[in-house]
């Protein structure tokens, strides 16, 4: 044992780097990988952490003097620089027990189909880690593995069943049969749309609206587009710094070399797991072989709708304008603006894609992301330090529009930390009568093949 | 040497698992093909000169005349034999 523990922390001390080509070749192991595979796999990774330490370097250094100099000079306080979470993606896989976090999940995602309370097949691993950054951040601050676990089967469960409950619609508006989307980037803003969807809904006007912008991509098009959003933000932020002409420039195209270069490296992640998940879809399919199921896919399917592109090219600037007035946000928008469309997608498939209301509860989701990221900044910031990236001095944060910004995951989050003899069992009360909502009441899954209809 | 623009969501996710199915067929076909990943918002201003545009999910905004496939076969697995002989028919005219 001792042995084990001596290698563990040798390990630690080695930096992700390191750790995570071992981890994921150990986790490709044992889902069947030849050994130069997984081997390759997990060197992958581990280069992929390699390239965003260096562009969240770049960015830190480029933009934190500058943000602090915008936010002497004209009192606006953002001081949370939104990294994207593509960089939270790394510091979630580099954590030490992300291994424990992919098996328990998986797990999860087995059992719930065994016993038939699910019909998503979910073995998109790389998209674990919107539900192991809650584990790990829970890991984190407690430094109880139990309840990092605990918070990550936690997170598993409502993604399985939001992405069941959700599949008729997404099914209905997008047209895509037989696929449910177990990505918590997009469900998470169901916590808010359900309810506030109804609530609207008591409005004739808003119920009735057939409100549209015409011709939206064409003027607001540039939104969409990484590199004109980084070079305006840039230069905005040094404008506002009160920089020469010179450095506005420099930090302008910095900035659209962040947004352009952080895809880059973060699909070293995709690539790296690729194998991993086929091999965890061949092992699923032939055990549930003859069960008719949703495979769960990445909302990525989803997000090219003209509907959901034109909501979020409107929501992208007020999302900008939003984190300037908002009491108490901290969160400087900057590289997750690009994934706005995923934050709005399932609100348009629940709205039918009556645009009024897709702004009004894109706005409140937004609002959301805003306070929650601002909330969790300083644990988030201290977690990426323990991982070895330099956040640069100046007190700069970092947050994102991912991990503990969402809704869902702020609350597991929040139950897991505060007080959780008390929360837990009221957050897993709240989860259970919400199930049965669903389940009991209104039956949303009753249609679907090998569902026993009336399970709660 | 035929190029090809696979975009999705985000231009990483979805769109490396299509680009990477995509390259390791048509190289066991013996046709020369380089992918390049791009987000969906972003196709209009990238996809002029490519041969082949390939999205994972819906897409309706402007191709610039580029033939076009539909690739989530290639993500659930079903019918992906299909979606993959119609790129390289394509691809061969």
């Amino acid at each position: 044992m001792k042995y084990i523990m001596d290698g563990f922390n040798w390990l630690m001390a080695a930096g992700p780097t390191v750790m995570l080509p071992v981890i994921i070749t150990v986790i490709g192991l044992v889902f069947g990988l030849k050994i130069t595979h997984s081997f390759k796999s997990g060197l992958t990774l581990g280069i992929g952490f390699a390239g965003i330490k260096l562009i969240l370097d770049f960015m830190t250094t480029n933009v934190g003097p500058a943000a602090k100099a915008m936010v002497e000079r004209t009192g606006v306080h953002l001081t949370a620089l939104d990294v994207g979470w593509g960089s939270i993606a790394a510091v979630t896989w580099a954590s030490p027990i992300i291994a424990i976090l992919v098996f328990a999940i998986l797990i999860v995602n087995i059992i719930l189909l065994i016993l038939k309370r699910t019909n998503t097949l979910d073995v998109d691993i790389w998209n674990y880690h919107h539900m192991a950054i809650v584990g790990v951040m829970v890991y984190f601050v407690t430094k109880n593995v139990l309840l990092g676990v605990g918070a990550s089967l936690v997170m598993a469960l409502i993604t399985f069943k939001m992405s069941d409950w959700s599949q008729p619609m997404v099914e209905k508006f997008f047209g895509i049969p037989g696929v449910s989307l177990p990505t918590v980037s997009a469900l998470s803003s169901l916590v808010i749309a359900w309810p506030l969807n109804w609530l609207l809904d008591r409005i004739p006007f808003l119920r009735n609206s057939k409100f549209s912008i015409r011709d939206a991509q064409k003027y607001l098009g540039f939104f969409g587009d990484s590199m004109i959003m980084g070079l305006i933000i840039g230069m905005v932020i040094g404008a506002l710094a009160g920089y020469n002409l010179t450095a506005v420039l420099q930090l302008g195209v910095s900035m659209a070399a962040v947004l352009v270069l952080i895809p880059k490296m973060t699909s070293l992640f995709m690539e790296g797991l690729m194998p991993i998940s086929e091999a965890a879809q061949t092992w699923s399919q032939k055990r549930f072989k003859g069960r008719k199921l949703f495979i769960g896919l990445d909302a990525a399917v989803v997000v090219g709708n003209q509907d959901v592109i034109t909501t979020a090219l409107i929501i992208i600037p007020l999302t900008i304008a939003m984190a300037l007035v908002l009491p108490g946000n901290q969160v400087l928008p900057f590289a997750d603006l690009a994934v706005v469309p995923f934050r709005v997608a399932m609100v348009v498939a629940l709205t039918n894609g009556n645009l009024l209301k897709n702004i009004i509860i894109g706005l409140v989701v937004t609002a959301s992301l805003l306070w929650c990221g601002s909330s969790t900044a300083p644990v988030l910031t201290k977690l990426a330090k323990s991982v070895g990236i330099k956040v640069g001095s100046n007190s700069l944060l970092i947050s994102s529009f991912a991990a503990t910004s969402m809704i869902q995951s702020w609350l597991v989050y929040m139950a897991f930390t505060w007080n959780p003899i008390i929360m837990v069992p009221v957050l897993l009360v709240a989860f259970a009568a919400i199930w049965y909502f669903f389940d009991g009441v209104k039956k949303v899954n009753a249609g679907a093949q090998g569902d026993d209809g009336a399970a709660a | 040497m035929k190029r090809i623009l696979v975009a999705c969501g985000n231009g990483i996710a979805t769109s490396t698992v299509v680009a990477t199915k995509i390259r390791n067929y048509l190289a066991d076909k013996g046709i020369q093909a380089d992918t390049n990943q791009t987000r969906l918002t972003e196709v209009p201003g990238k996809v002029e000169g490519y041969d082949l545009l390939v999205t994972t999910g819906e897409f309706s905004g402007d191709r610039k005349g580029v033939p076009y496939v539909k690739g989530m076969s290639l993500l659930t697995g079903i019918g992906a034999d299909k979606t993959l002989q119609e790129i390289a028919d394509l691809l061969s005219d």
